[in-house]
């Protein structure tokens, strides 16, 4: 069997540029694979190691923006996977992509039935800028086939997948038959990094640019429209100076109290 | 404007709370899951309620195939559900199949020139996002954040409708979690533990010091899912609880952005923290550059001779 994984090229958090209207400036801040796909990436090669699969693709869709800088950027993270193990990409460029999680989960639904037999497709459980956690279950029903989310544990055997999720207030043993999405947590495993040998290798691996005419999808409408600002930090920000610990604590301690909040009960 | 609620009777309730700046104008429905009682869809302020009763919620592919009904008869602007992890996967694929962009995670809603603009978090915590979606449009609402309102909407009209209850999905196993009676998402006071206590034997601190000023205690991401020092329900964080007590008390927490999501509708947030470079203090009220292992013990001595 073949596994597909869904990368998905998040903006980086850490990095986040706002304008003077106190906007966020997506188109600069730099990308990077969303954290949990690398979960999502390292389960797939633990999948193959116990010999259950044959090939590992990734399929990503640039929804940031698709200037020649981000295809390079785009193609430099996408070689982390690969030296990870992932044996090849697939990368959507398309500079008529119109943001929605709809045309998202078309566009990679029709990359991987174009790319081959696909019976398990991971991805992480949400990726790291918008957190939306709405991808994977949608890829799925674009495929007709089933989702299982939040996964923590996942066996592959005979023509099953069965998964250990976690949901908010009980942990359930599921069973699905092959194919399937399972989106995976964080809790799952803990990605591997590269060697500087695989690095290298993974500069002839083949990253696959998809363009709009190779799955030949109908134009895309506006949606779904947005506008982030940054977050003013509110806090007083104020630290406590004193000479000795007892000095610092009363300190807090009447700060508190002027905030009305006296910390003992009574 | 129509929309409509779905969940279980005590969500549908509390999207009423939600939707109530927009629900003016709006005809409102719910889809209810389950068998409550016609008093209780009574209480609800709606115009009409459609009752899936063998609908189990905790299953998407019965909420997929609830909503998936009720939509192929009418059109509604926005469908609306409380975003737990089950609505999240149905939520997302009843989107797909009826070609819709959705948002996860609203914390709010208003009128704009006439159309809703719903808010969300973004960017780890750090951007409040205003998005506008055509309709038909799913929204599922951060749980926990809203109270039934009351509209003046009486329900006119009860249908009932059920389902094949062909699942995709076989539930081998469901274990409880564990839990003890913490709920850091309804505490006044947290005690918030991290990295900077070596011992899980060490956490006993925190716990009196809790215990003393009646708070809960709660934790970073490393003491809950990489040490396991402590359960899931103490887990405070973008992937953990999202709280808002009046007191915050980070104790040995470096100030991670996924933990700092968690906490931002805190009132006062309090760090301790023997780094005084920690990015926590740059997000709290007070801060105090201390070690904790001299800080709490001090702490407890003061405040119990304070209560003799």
């Amino acid at each position: 069997m073949n596994i597909a994984v869904l990368v998905k090229l998040s903006v980086d958090t850490s990095y986040m540029r706002l304008d003077q209207n106190n906007r966020v400036l997506f188109s600069e801040i730099p990308l990077k694979v969303s954290d949990i796909d690398r979960n999502a990436v390292e389960e797939a090669l633990r999948i193959k190691q116990q010999g259950l699969a044959n090939k590992i693709s990734s399929f990503s869709v640039l929804t940031w923006g698709s200037s020649d800088k981000r295809v390079s950027e785009a193609q430099n993270l996408l070689r982390e996977i690969l030296a990870m193990g992932v044996d090849e990409s697939y990368l959507y460029v398309d500079p008529g992509f119109v943001y929605s999680h709809l045309y998202t989960a078309k566009i990679l639904a029709r990359m991987i039935r174009k790319a081959g037999d696909y019976s398990l497709i991971l991805a992480g459980e949400a990726s790291i800028d918008g957190y939306s956690s709405q991808v994977p279950c949608r890829v799925a029903e674009e495929l007709g086939i089933p989702c299982v989310s939040y996964a923590r544990r996942i066996e592959v055997k005979e023509g099953k997948v069965i998964v250990e999720r976690d949901l908010e207030d009980s942990v359930e043993v599921v069973g699905v038959k092959l194919p399937a999405v399972v989106s995976v947590t964080r809790e799952i495993n803990t990605p591997r990094l590269p060697t500087l040998l695989q690095i290298r290798a993974a500069m002839r691996k083949p990253v696959n640019i998809i363009k709009a005419s190779d799955i030949g999808l109908e134009p895309m409408k506006k949606i779904h429209e947005f506008v982030a600002e940054g977050v003013k930090i509110q806090r007083k920000g104020v630290i406590i100076e004193g000479k000795t610990v007892d000095e610092k604590i009363e300190k807090l301690l009447e700060a508190l109290a002027k905030e009305g909040i006296t910390l003992y009960r009574g | 404007m129509k929309i409509l609620l779905a969940g279980r009777i005590s969500e549908v309730a509390e999207l009423t709370g939600f939707i109530a700046p927009i629900s003016s104008t709006a005809d409102i429905h719910a889809l209810i899951f389950g068998k409550p009682g016609e008093d209780e869809i009574r209480s609800l302020s709606v115009s009409k309620a459609i009752v899936a009763e063998n609908a189990d919620p905790s299953y998407a592919d019965d909420v997929v195939e609830a909503l998936k009904a009720v939509l192929g008869k009418e059109v509604y602007d926005y469908i609306v559900l409380v975003a737990t992890r089950i609505n999240k996967e149905a939520g997302a694929r009843v989107a797909q199949t009826i070609g819709a962009p959705a948002i996860t995670e609203a914390i709010g809603v208003r009128l704009e020139d006439g159309s809703p603009v719903f808010i969300r978090s973004v960017m780890a915590g750090k951007a409040i996002s205003k998005e506008t979606l055509s309709s038909p449009a799913v929204i599922m609402v951060a749980p926990g954040r809203n109270k039934p309102v009351d509209t003046g909407k009486r329900v006119g009209e009860i249908q009932r409708i059920s389902i094949s209850g062909k699942r995709s999905v076989e539930i081998i196993e469901r274990k409880g979690k564990e839990r003890k009676g913490v709920r850091v998402e309804d505490a006044e006071i947290i005690v918030s533990v991290g990295r900077g206590f070596k011992s899980k034997e060490d956490l006993s601190m925190a716990f009196k010091l809790a215990e003393l000023i009646g708070a809960q205690v709660g934790c970073s991401r490393p003491i809950a899912a990489d040490l396991k020092w402590l359960s899931e329900e103490h887990w405070i964080g973008l992937s953990g609880k999202k709280v808002r007590p009046k007191l915050y008390i980070a104790i040995g927490i470096s100030g991670q952005p996924q933990h700092l999501a968690g906490i931002m509708d805190s009132k006062i947030i309090v760090a301790i923290n023997k780094d005084p470079g920690a990015p926590i203090f740059k997000y709290s009220d007070y801060g105090v550059v201390e070690d904790l292992y001299v800080f709490i013990p001090k702490l407890m001595e003061k405040l119990s001779t304070r209560q003799k």
